[in-house]
């Protein structure tokens, strides 16, 4: 136990230290962050603080006007822009995205002013509403730029808000009554599953899952390869001779599965402590399209316990693989027999998310080597029956103690063997090797 | 007395391939033992089943007096024919995690590791990755992983490969100090000078059989004053006369050979003095050299017959 706990440190370290490691640890989550947000981002930059004018002989409109600009700096309170409710982002503070005068005097003059202060940026735009503007529903708003389409957007519906406010006031509406009325309506889609409803948002219920996944697999194929990597390494260099004369060949495949295996767990660690450091960040930069994706608890629970299910599935067979060849060269033909059922779990993924409970999903979550994927996915998705997810874990966990068993024995004698490439049959043989 | 490692009729079959077959010897404590042989004769078989890495299908290995265990593999060090050292690792790492895997605690490895950089004038490569040393100073290195932990039994395949004059007086220092010390060493190798210098005893295998055992000296002088080494100018056709010569190891001109049986001295000289000029004439005590081919060869003639 001693020597298992020995090289699982030494992997660990030697893993831990390298600059690839870091690299994976800040670059896959900047990734998967960059095709996500970027392109939400890109749509609702925010050009930070914007000075407009509200042109109107009536005052009490383009005061209501202005409290509508600036109460988008508060956060969204129905379809407004998530983009400029984040308080992640690191622009201006939002109290001051909009910076509103009011002119009451509308005058040829004054439009002719405006137009040469928009023109030399003084002032990001201005707002023309007539007083009439409450029968015909209709503001001009010049600015240099048209095409920022978010700001007209934002004062479009400041305008409205305020014209509306001002109709149901003359139907004797109250201030509170015509703020209720105009007030966000929460369409939630529920989806009914068998255990009962749970909300969820159409594109946040296929993102989250996919994240998940995508995650579940990188760090499954990914630290598998370094395993076989590691023992490959081992081999070649002929440092296994050494080792073997102190460890146990299992005593040594088992020290580098589960100090690989720590590496990879402390990568999702570290992902999971920086998500909830960034925390309300970083849900309002992936914005809406995630705010009503769910992850309960036991999503969270299971998917540690689907990482090492899947990993130590792999890390076995990439083992065995590694110390069947002598390089890395003679590893890259064999070890595409082993991922293809990974690759086939991202193949099938999309559809899997999309409808989680058939048939293929089921026997797919159940076979030990796309089991550990798929049943997170359709967990991550639709949580099915507990014997369904009891009997996938029961069917690894025993495949995974004969393929223990199985693969140390390949390793055992493969380590030591140099030259050839066993056949097949060999390879077997080795099998009943004492 | 007190063996520090027995085999008996130690057999391991790879599939058809049998690479051990009923090997026994025993070391004596304190003894430098030889272990020789051509390529492929079982050597690498032999060790490989002594620290424990393969079984063997029969026979017994005793270490220290007792059956093979892991537990006794702590007192055993092992150098391997190959460097087996992780490159991107530092010396020093190197050597405290492969003493730590010995059983020894952190700060001794250190300290050791320090001493023994030192003495092999690696003392500021301590911190150097393995990758960044020549071959012959990741040797040193490796020696030392195979000491480091002062085992009582070393096995050394092959320790001076590699090494130039230099590297190997300063290990071979180190040998006989450890020696002195009471340890017992096992060479593997096929460089006889080295045997011939520092081996109490040898076994030399043939075809994962023993075909020759015992004390050095002892085999020399069995094979008596029976050799003859010649300088000589000129064609020596005797050397192929099997009345006179059994085995002969011709350089062009100079000759070590052994008398067929029966032959006389006298007349291979008076034989040789008709087709060639002779500058030396010396009866001698076969070199192991002489013994290790000469028996490789009978050997091999023996299966083929």
């Amino acid at each position: 136990m001693r020597n298992v706990l020995l090289i699982m440190r030494r992997e660990y370290l030697v893993r831990v230290r390298t600059k690839a490691f870091l690299i994976f640890t800040v670059l896959l989550p900047l990734l998967i962050g960059a095709v996500v947000v970027l392109p939400n981002k890109l749509m609702m930059q925010s050009t930070g603080t914007r000075h407009v004018v509200i042109v109107s002989a009536d005052a009490e409109l383009a005061n209501s006007i202005k409290a509508e600009l600036s109460a988008i700096s508060a956060p969204a309170e129905d379809e407004a822009m998530p983009a400029d409710s984040s308080p992640g982002t690191k622009k201006a503070p939002k109290a001051a995205d909009f910076e509103v005068s009011v002119e009451t005097a509308p005058s040829e003059q004054l439009r002719q002013r405006l137009t040469t202060q928009v023109r030399h940026g003084s002032i990001d735009g201005f707002a023309w509403v007539d007083p009439n503007a409450v029968i015909t529903r209709k503001g001009t708003y010049y600015s240099r730029n048209g095409s920022d389409f978010v700001e007209a957007a934002q004062v479009s519906r400041a305008l409205r808000f305020a014209l509306s406010e001002r109709q149901l006031a003359g139907h004797g509406f109250s201030a509170a009554e015509a703020k209720t009325l105009l007030g966000p309506v929460d369409v939630d889609t529920v989806h009914i599953d068998k255990q009962g409803a749970n909300k969820s948002n159409g594109m946040g219920a296929f993102f989250l899952p996919f994240l998940l996944l995508l995650a579940i697999y990188m760090t499954v194929l990914i630290y598998g390869l370094y395993v076989m990597r590691s023992v490959i390494e081992e081999k070649s260099s002929r440092v296994v001779e050494v080792l073997l004369g102190s460890v146990t060949p299992i005593e040594l495949m088992a020290g580098k599965i589960i100090g690989v295996g720590a590496v990879g767990l402390t990568q999702i660690a570290i992902w999971a402590a920086g998500g909830i450091l960034l925390g309300s960040g970083a849900v309002a930069m992936i914005g809406d399209t995630m705010k009503d994706a769910h992850v309960g608890n036991t999503v969270l629970i299971l998917f540690p316990v689907f990482f090492i299910l899947g990993y130590a599935t792999y890390a076995c067979l990439y083992a065995a693989i590694g110390a069947i060849v002598n390089s890395d060269d003679e590893a890259q033909q064999l070890q595409f027999p082993v991922t293809l059922p990974l690759i086939l779990c991202m193949v099938f993924a999309a559809a899997i998310i999309r409808d989680p409970n058939t048939s293929l999903a089921f026997w797919l979550s159940m076979f030990p080597l796309t089991s550990p994927i798929i049943m997170f996915v359709r967990v991550s998705q639709d949580m099915p029956p507990v014997w369904q997810i009891a009997l996938s874990i029961a069917i690894s966990l025993v495949s995974l103690y004969g393929l223990i068993w199985l693969t140390s024995r390949i390793y055992r004698v493969g380590i030591l063997m140099y030259g050839k490439r066993p056949t097949l049959p060999e390879i077997l043989r080795w099998i009943r090797y004492t | 007395m007190a063996f520090t490692l027995e085999l008996a009729g130690v057999t391991k079959a790879y599939d058809e391939f049998v690479a051990v077959d009923h090997l026994s010897f025993n070391i004596p404590e304190g003894e430098i033992f030889g272990l020789l042989g051509p390529n492929g004769a079982g050597k690498t078989s032999s060790i490989r089943m002594m620290i424990g890495i393969t079984v063997p299908d029969s026979g017994a290995i005793h270490i220290f007096g007792q059956p093979l265990t892991r537990r006794l593999l702590d007192r055993v060090g092992y150098l391997p024919e190959e460097r087996g050292l992780y490159k991107k690792m530092k010396i020093i790492e190197n050597l405290v995690f492969l003493a730590q895997l010995k059983g020894i605690s952190v700060p001794e490895a250190k300290r050791r590791a320090a001493n023994w950089l030192e003495r092999l004038d690696l003392g500021r490569w301590g911190n150097s990755k393995v990758e960044e040393l020549s071959k012959g100073m990741q040797q040193k290195v490796q020696f030392i992983a195979a000491v480091i932990h002062e085992p009582d039994f070393m096995i050394l395949d092959e320790p001076f490969s590699g090494l130039d004059p230099a590297s190997s007086m300063v290990l071979k220092d180190a040998l006989l100090d450890l020696k002195k010390q009471g340890k017992t060493i096992l060479f593997s190798t096929h460089r006889m000078d080295t045997v011939e210098r520092l081996c109490d005893r040898i076994c030399l295998v043939n075809q994962g059989r023993s075909v020759l055992l015992g004390g050095l000296r002892e085999i020399r002088a069995s094979y008596g004053r029976s050799s003859v080494q010649l300088e000589y100018e000129g064609e020596l056709p005797l050397l192929h006369n099997p009345a006179l010569v059994a085995s002969s190891n011709d350089f062009g001109n100079y000759v070590e050979l052994r008398l067929a049986p029966g032959a006389d001295p006298q007349h291979l000289l008076q034989v040789a003095m008709r087709t060639a000029k002779i500058r030396k004439f010396e009866m001698v005590e076969p070199s192991l050299e002489e013994i290790f081919i000469d028996t490789v060869e009978s050997t091999k003639a023996v299966t083929h017959a």
